[in-house]
């Protein structure tokens, strides 16, 4: 039978979600009847969670803790009771039921009927008319107000869809403003260190007009790639960063750009990536390759 | 009524299990950053972090009963929340849209609260001079697994390292950090 000890690291990559599915499968079984493991597994969690910090914080736009609670009322908490039937829908509900009821009525009494007297004739002849008369007027009344109001209605919506569309456009302006502002910062932040590199990558001949600039931390591979005038990848297609270190290409980040060609992507790089004296991006199947396999697009050196 | 950013976290989720939405907000305004930067670094989209942001938020609404002080941290709670949610995104999207949505970049501002904030800085500085003094190979291992939301199998795959020194190396790292943050901080809102 295993002891504690054979379960050391399976409990620290447990505590990283770093363990493969055997692994979590055995260390489950363990820690159902281990109460010593399973306070291990605790305390390496709040360790792992530290790691969290590492990363530079990033303050949310304001509009998102807006929308959060807002999102809240529309969000049942677990265990609280479902809203039932609103006074709208109820109400909804008998207008249809009596229109129903009214169209049959019209519908099925003839005038035949109504002057044979049957019990449904409660009115004189002139009596009807008079009624018939009065309906249909009121049946006029409500066209007309129904078209005013369906004419007013439109107008206000194309009103309020330019408003909302000119409302999306300075959105989108003002979003691709503070993100090249975002860019801006974190370019110059990854600068700021003291073993900072940067890469122009420059097109091959597949897409001549191409650029990129690869900008990291050679201490940390904190790294971020910015490119322009990328041809959009093919589907099932994505494009790979490369880092060229003795004469080897090691695999680096699998991004795609958006429809101006455009692509921003994050990430660490690996030590021996940080040595590289050479960068290259290709076109690779869309989950990356270990090795490259398709056309260059960019490339530089440091 | 108590100032809401003085409240430990604990007792912020108990009433955010009470359905008090202000407590909701007082828990976003502490961690939403700190959350952000990390869901963007395994995410690498500004887009996709934001959504999954409010996602984790919403979830966080609808589970904190869930919460159980006795089995750990609060903060723990909210990142092992944040972390499995963002690697399920990551996994259900193909690199296409993964870089698609980052284009559309959105703002960031400036932090509200500062002296929350001058707080959580100077733990952030600690966790930074402790995985500094880890070794590089340790420090990669952990973030990979950490940041990149990778398996022991993928890190090894990445690296181009035997699975067996992978797991050495990333279990070794996780022990020194520990070593390294106790008794670092005492009090209801020490992240460790």
């Amino acid at each position: 039978m295993k002891g504690h000890a054979d379960y050391k690291d399976a409990l620290a990559l447990a505590a990283l979600d770093s363990a493969d599915e055997a692994e979590l499968r055995a260390l489950d079984a363990h820690l159902a009847s281990c109460g010593e493991c399973r306070a291990e597994l605790r305390a390496l969690r709040d360790t792992a969670a530290a790691l969290a910090l590492a990363a530079p914080p990033l303050a949310p736009p304001p509009e998102l803790r807006a929308r959060l609670l807002a999102a809240l009322k529309a969000t049942p908490r677990e265990g609280a009771r479902k809203p039932g039937e609103t006074e709208r829908e109820a109400v909804a509900g008998r207008a249809a039921a009596s229109a129903h009821d009214a169209g049959r009525g019209s519908n099925v009494v003839s005038f035949e009927e109504a002057r044979r007297g049957s019990r449904r004739v409660i009115f004189s002849r002139p009596a009807f008319v008079f009624g018939a008369i009065a309906a249909a007027l009121v049946v006029c009344a409500l066209a007309a107000a129904t078209v005013a109001l369906w004419r007013s209605n439109s107008a206000m919506k194309s009103q309020l869809a330019s408003v909302s569309v000119a409302l999306t456009e300075t959105r989108d302006e003002l979003g691709e403003m503070r993100g090249e502002l975002a860019r801006a910062r974190q370019e110059r932040e990854l600068l700021s260190a003291p073993d900072a590199r940067t890469a122009d990558l420059v097109g091959t001949k597949a897409a001549q007009s191409a650029r990129a600039r690869l900008t990291y931390d050679a201490r940390t591979g904190e790294a971020m790639l910015v490119a322009t005038d990328l041809p959009p990848a093919p589907a099932g297609r994505a494009y790979q960063l490369w880092f060229i270190a003795d004469g080897k290409p090691l695999p680096g980040s699998v991004f795609t750009t958006d429809a101006r060609g455009r692509a921003e992507t994050h990430g660490t790089i690996p030590p021996e990536g940080r040595r590289a004296q050479g960068f290259a991006v290709t076109l690779e199947p869309a989950g990356g390759a270990q090795s490259p396999t398709g056309e260059m697009y960019l490339r530089g050196t440091t | 009524m108590p100032d809401t950013r003085e409240q430990p976290d604990n007792e912020l989720l108990r009433s955010v299990a009470r359905g008090d939405e202000s407590a909701l907000a007082a828990i976003y305004d502490r961690y939403s950053s700190i959350l952000l930067g990390l869901l963007l670094r395994i995410l690498h989209s500004r887009g996709e972090a934001e959504d999954v942001l409010q996602e984790v938020f919403l979830q966080v609404w609808r589970k904190a009963a869930d919460f159980d002080e006795s089995r750990g941290r609060a903060f723990t709670w909210l990142v092992t929340l944040a972390r499995s949610r963002a690697i399920d995104r990551l996994r259900a999207l193909d690199a296409r849209t993964r870089a698609a949505t980052a284009s559309a970049a959105e703002p960031s501002e400036e932090v509200s609260d500062a002296s929350a904030d001058a707080f959580r800085a100077e733990q952030r500085e600690i966790v930074r001079r402790a995985l500094a003094e880890l070794s590089e190979d340790q420090r990669t291992a952990l973030l990979l697994a950490y940041q990149e939301g990778l398996t022991q199998t993928e890190i090894a795959a990445r690296l181009n390292q035997p699975l067996g020194t992978v797991k050495t190396r990333t279990r070794a790292g996780l022990m020194k950090l520990r070593e390294l943050l106790r008794d670092k901080f005492e009090g209801a809102n020490a992240l460790f």
